[in-house]
């Protein structure tokens, strides 16, 4: 059993727009007399675009062109050769300060139904952090020589920090520290625009620059200085100082153990990594050139290990395209083929609630949700047990049940995720528990966080697995 | 050396290394050591222990995908990781050139669990509980059992009598459950897994009739039930010849049309159901689902798409 699903990815970020092509290989990697195991064995890159600059619109640049994106994306399509009709699966990621455009929900959302069936929305930055940091491949790399690494992916205007740990995620955090923070004109390198939050610790330090002013190395320096030293101490090389926490954008990464390792992606990389020779540091019309080369200085660079990124200014593309589609457990239960079914919410019992009253506390908390929000489907999310005993699976499935009757009184489906492997049997008993009269959905193999949305796609591989995306839709105001 | 200071001197090494303490001893007093561990299992009934009589803790209960023996590890963290993947026994140590005696013990311990799992019998007890209907292949004991697999695939007339008389109503699935080369398999693993079975197969109103306890059991016994019984499938759980990892790993064999000279590569497998392996209860699921396929393809084994 071996099957290739199209994947598509699509990064619309502060300054670039790009999108790719990549095949992923689903194959059974237990042998025949056990139990089957499909995973994603292979990723492949078919098609890379060209890198655009994200279209804005308005004076302020506060709205997205939607319009030029649509035109953008339909030509890349065509000159890969590709129909949407093809594309199984794949992900439109907004990052960055793109994120924080009015229109940025509609757009993402326009673009995902636009670029397939099952292409999800994602935007918020912990899962841009993920993303790049896996398209940069230092979960990979940590994986393999059984380390921590910290990717640091360096855009336009966000740094996203991701610390993998033997490939696993450990941690996020995003800074608001990037190379269009301040443009200049790429001819005169007269300054047309300041982040806000540099213009705040312009002005603090009393730093001659403005709009209008000029652009040197040495009058940006000292902004760049502290854009630096506040990357250095979000890895924890030194004490946080006085402007740390203002350029953090919701949250810093708080792991405690040392981190080895560091990688860079995103645009500032290519200057960190400095694999040419820039001879105008403003050629491209902000300090990403010099903010690059200021942290190669740095002592990122000195103490730690630098690691080679797989990719750098397509980090978060691939990373979108190759990712984020995970496969479920193999052996599962669905009475029914409704898939795709997208944007499920996650309702995630915790392993506390689980031991010592489910269905009760899984009662509550679909009531709460429907005071918050009117009663839509969601996706149960629980650990589940190492190694159950059939009478054990017949409690969860009556306790489930139980939480879950004012969502089959609506006539909303059962739809169940469970972490362990465990959810064949346990989607059976819920099914004999229902008389056989309602559609159940049950997963195992993939975990979920209070907070996440799912996205399930239609049956693959002889309808053993489903293909799954994890997100989150947050968006910044 | 005396018997009695022979183990004194064993219990209080056990305890020391248990508590992790190192052993500074002569290669003679180690060797005799072994020795009296591996031939004696009255270790822990010693009455003129050291320690006044108490019990000591059993070895076997240690994870050892957690027990890292490597002294001063670089990075113990990445070892322990590696070690959750694997149930080798990897990260040993080492005394000398020869592994630690913790080692030794517990290679002892788990093959002595191996051989308890093929010689012992599975309890009448717990056929009694699952109410399983008893019938013996033509071996006439555990050793005629292990030496004649020809005997463990047939029965005598008197037993094709009894699963005749079991199977009166011709269920089209039939599950039987032999005790193979591990009992404990079986008693750990069976009566989690045949609810599973059932109850996906009832889901598709198919019900199975009573369940076959088979005394001597080989794969083969399936075929002649077959016979017998003229049922399309046949779904036998038997306990898989065990290993040091595991003693308790059992094994679904199933086949449709099971009969007299039934080729091997026709029968499909699910093996390594266990703890550690796959769940009885999942691949009792699993197995409810393979059993539909086979009725709607009227195959098994490799001709099974």
């Amino acid at each position: 059993m071996k099957e290739e699903l199209l994947s598509v990815g699509i990064d619309l970020g502060t300054s670039t727009t790009q999108l790719i092509f990549s095949k992923l290989i689903v194959e059974n990697m237990a042998s025949s007399y056990t139990v089957p195991r499909m995973v994603i064995a292979d990723k492949q890159i078919k098609y890379k675009s060209e890198i655009y600059f994200t279209p804005l619109l308005g004076e302020s640049q506060n709205r997205i062109d939607f319009e030029k994106i649509r035109d953008i994306v339909e030509a890349e399509y065509k000159k890969a050769g590709i129909r949407k009709e093809q594309i199984d699966t794949g992900a439109v990621i907004i990052t960055g300060e793109t994120a924080r455009k009015e229109n940025a929900r509609e757009v993402v959302n326009a673009l995902g139904d636009f670029a397939g069936d099952f292409v999800v929305a994602t935007a918020g930055p912990d899962l841009e952090s993920v993303i790049s940091g896996k398209g940069a491949g230092a979960d990979e790399y940590s994986k393999e020589h059984h380390t921590t690494v910290v990717n640091i992916d360096i855009g336009g205007g966000t740094s996203n920090l991701a610390v993998f740990q033997r490939g696993d995620t450990c941690d996020t955090g995003c800074l608001d520290i990037g190379g269009r923070l301040i443009k200049a004109d790429a001819d005169t390198h007269r300054i047309t625009y300041i982040a806000p939050k540099l213009q705040e610790i312009i002005q603090m330090e009393h730093l001659p620059l403005a709009v209008g002013d000029t652009a040197t190395e040495a009058n940006v320096a000292p902004v760049i200085a502290i854009m630096v030293s506040a990357l250095e101490a979000s890895v924890g090389l030194k004490p946080q100082g006085k402007y740390y926490q203002l350029l953090v954008t919701h949250r810093g990464i708080e792991f405690k153990e040392p981190i080895p390792c560091i990688s860079f992606s995103g645009g500032v990389a290519e200057a960190v990594y400095q694999s040419r020779k820039f001879e105008d540091k403003f050629c491209y019309g902000d300090i990403g050139i010099l903010l690059g080369e200021a942290i190669a200085r740095s002592e990122l660079c000195r103490r730690m290990k630098v690691i080679e990124s797989r990719e750098r200014i397509r980090a978060t593309v691939v990373g979108a395209g190759s990712h984020t589609t995970e496969i479920s457990g193999s052996t599962i239960t669905y009475t029914k083929d409704t898939f795709p079914v997208k944007n499920l919410p996650v309702l995630k019992i915790s392993p506390r609630e689980e031991q010592e009253n489910l269905g009760e506390s899984l009662r509550k908390k679909i009531e709460w949700f429907e005071v918050e929000d009117s009663l839509q489907p969601v996706a149960v999310a629980l650990t589940g047990a190492e190694n159950p005993t059939f009478a054990e699976v017949q409690t969860y499935a009556g306790e489930l049940l139980l939480g879950m009757k004012a969502l089959m009184e609506r006539g909303l489906p059962v739809i169940v995720i469970v972490e362990r492997d465990m959810a064949k049997v346990l989607g059976q008993s819920m099914y004999a528990l229902l008389g056989y009269g309602k559609d159940v959905v049950c997963l195992d193999g993939v975990r979920l966080q209070e907070g996440d949305y799912i996205d399930i796609g239609r049956p693959i591989a002889q309808g053993s697995v489903l293909p799954v995306v994890v997100k989150t839709l947050v968006f910044h105001s | 050396m005396q018997d009695t200071d022979v183990r004194a001197l064993v219990e209080q090494m056990v305890e020391d290394m248990l508590k992790g303490k190192s052993i500074q001893a002569s290669s003679d007093s180690k060797s005799s050591y072994a020795a009296s561990v591996g031939q004696n299992n009255r270790v822990e009934k010693m009455p003129e222990s050291t320690d006044g009589g108490q019990i000591l803790p059993d070895i076997t209960q240690i994870d050892l995908r957690k027990q890292l023996l490597v002294k001063n590890p670089k990075d113990r963290e990445g070892y322990l990781a590696m070690k959750a993947k694997t149930p080798a026994r990897l990260g040993i140590g080492r005394a000398g050139a020869r592994y630690k005696t913790a080692t030794m013990l517990r290679v002892r311990a788990d093959h002595a669990a191996a051989q308890d799992a093929v010689f012992s019998d599975v309890s009448e007890e717990f056929i009694k509980k699952n109410q399983f209907v008893f019938v013996k292949t033509k071996c006439k004991d555990k050793d005629e059992y292990l030496t004649r697999p020809d005997l463990g695939r047939r029965f005598a007339d008197k037993e094709k009598e009894i699963i005749k008389a079991a199977y009166k109503d011709h269920p089209k699935v039939i599950i039987v459950v032999g005790d193979g080369l591990s009992s404990s398999a079986v008693e750990a693993n069976a009566a989690e897994m045949i609810p599973a079975i059932s109850q996906g197969l009832k889901a598709k109103g198919i019900s199975t009739g009573p369940i076959l306890f088979i005394k001597y059991a080989r794969v083969g016994a399936m075929d002649d039930i077959g016979e017998i019984t003229g049922a399309e499938v046949i779904c036998m759980l038997v306990g898989e010849r065990p290993g040091l990892v595991t003693a308790e790993s059992m094994s679904a064999y199933i086949a449709y049309n099971p009969r007299h000279g039934l080729a091997e590569a026709k029968r499909t497998v699910i093996s390594n159901i266990h703890k550690g392996g796959t769940t009885a209860v999942e691949a009792g699921a699993h197995a409810s689902g393979i059993i539909m396929k086979m009725l709607e393809q009227k195959a098994s084994g490799i001709d099974l798409k």
